[in-house]
């Protein structure tokens, strides 16, 4: 009889973390409900884009921040600007060059939580064809059973994704950081 | 020299802010004139970045200079000077101050309706007067040019009288303008 329970609680050891892993909730992202934004620095003053199109894999629980993991594919040549010059610049080769490098891909899986509705991901970015460490914070204004708000940011260098090349790779007119702004809407699946 | 316009003579402010924006102006209609037809560069990116903040200051210097303008006496103009050239001068002298504002107006709403802001000089961020806006653009675009037309034809017809008065009419008119 003992044997019995020994075997039981053997097998309940090895799948409870599967068990646990399998219940991440995963989320399907809103996309008219949900924004990407950069904003960069020209001639000292600030111009912002955002792109259209992007799609997540988002595998999210709060309760749950060693078993999550989020993938978001963004669509480059998606990029929109007011001034459509600004854009078409940015799809050419010496910037994203979307014809080459057509998608961006950001990954986190490492989630601190470091407030109240406020997490830290680690994860990576990559554009073109270089793939970087970001640092991406953000906070929940909405989560429940069914449906999740995520507003966050970042900090990138465009040089290290060698986004500007050439003479672009100065930085007195067009600065090195860029601030990415989001907003993540999503049901639960 | 003094400092405000006497009856005969333009003060050492005056003179200076008309030889000033003089230089500044026309380098800016330059600029702007040679600027327009670059390709997408750096170079291009620079420039224009320059003549936004350099529009700013006349602006700035403008406004200045308007309340000098208001608040001081002007030199007459010659007595024997027909009353049509008295006219013709002053309105000249009037729609400067019109150019004046409206180049770097217009120039603020084209930057602001393209959602790329001007920076003065790194200092402070200029506000958006309008929000990005295609048409709008396009529009103030094309009132911006204008006006610099228009005003490369004043001061034209400025400079012509100025010289036809120094070389030809052998009076004080342009000498009242030199320090």
């Amino acid at each position: 009889m003992s044997q019995y329970f020994k075997k039981i609680f053997a097998i309940v050891i090895i799948i409870l973390p599967i068990l646990s892993f399998a219940d991440v909730s995963v989320w399907q992202l809103i996309p008219e409900k949900s924004s990407l934004i950069f904003t960069a620095t020209q001639n000292n003053a600030p111009v912002s884009g955002k792109f259209k199109k992007f799609a997540g894999d988002i595998h999210f629980d709060p309760a749950q921040l060693k078993a999550s993991h989020v993938r978001i594919v963004i669509d480059m040549s998606s990029v929109s600007t007011d001034y459509a010059d600004v854009a078409d610049t940015l799809k050419t080769a010496e910037w994203f060059n979307v014809v080459s490098f057509p998608q961006a891909v950001f990954t986190a899986e490492n989630f601190t939580q470091t407030g109240n509705h406020s997490y830290q991901a680690n994860g990576t970015l990559t554009i073109r064809d270089k793939t970087v460490p970001v640092v991406m914070i953000f906070t929940l204004e909405g989560f429940s059973q069914t449906t999740a708000r995520a507003k966050g940011s970042a900090m990138l260098k465009r040089l290290a994704f060698e986004v500007g090349q050439g003479e672009w790779q100065k930085t007195d007119n067009v600065q090195d950081e860029v601030q990415v702004q989001f907003t993540v809407a999503a049901i639960k699946k | 020299m003094l400092i405000k316009n006497t009856e005969n003579h333009y003060g050492a402010m005056a003179i200076l802010l008309h030889w000033g924006m003089a230089l500044l102006i026309i380098g800016l209609l330059g600029e702007g004139l040679y600027m327009v037809n670059l390709p997408i560069s750096l170079q291009k990116l620079k420039l224009f970045g320059w003549h936004k903040e350099y529009g700013v200051l006349v602006l700035i210097l403008v406004c200045f200079r308007l309340g000098w303008r208001l608040t001081n006496s002007v030199p007459a103009l010659p007595i024997n000077l027909p009353k049509w050239q008295k006219i013709a001068a002053r309105m000249a002298h009037w729609s400067f101050y019109v150019f004046m504002f409206a180049m770097p107006i217009t120039g603020w709403l084209i930057t602001s309706a393209a959602g790329l802001p001007v920076s003065f000089f790194g200092w402070i961020t200029l506000p958006d007067l309008i929000v990005p806006n295609t048409d709008l653009r396009i529009f103030f675009t094309e009132i911006h040019q204008w006006l610099a037309y228009g005003l490369i034809a004043v001061i034209c017809l400025h400079m012509g009288a100025a010289f036809k008065h120094h070389f030809i009419n052998k009076d004080n008119v342009l000498r009242g303008m030199l320090p």
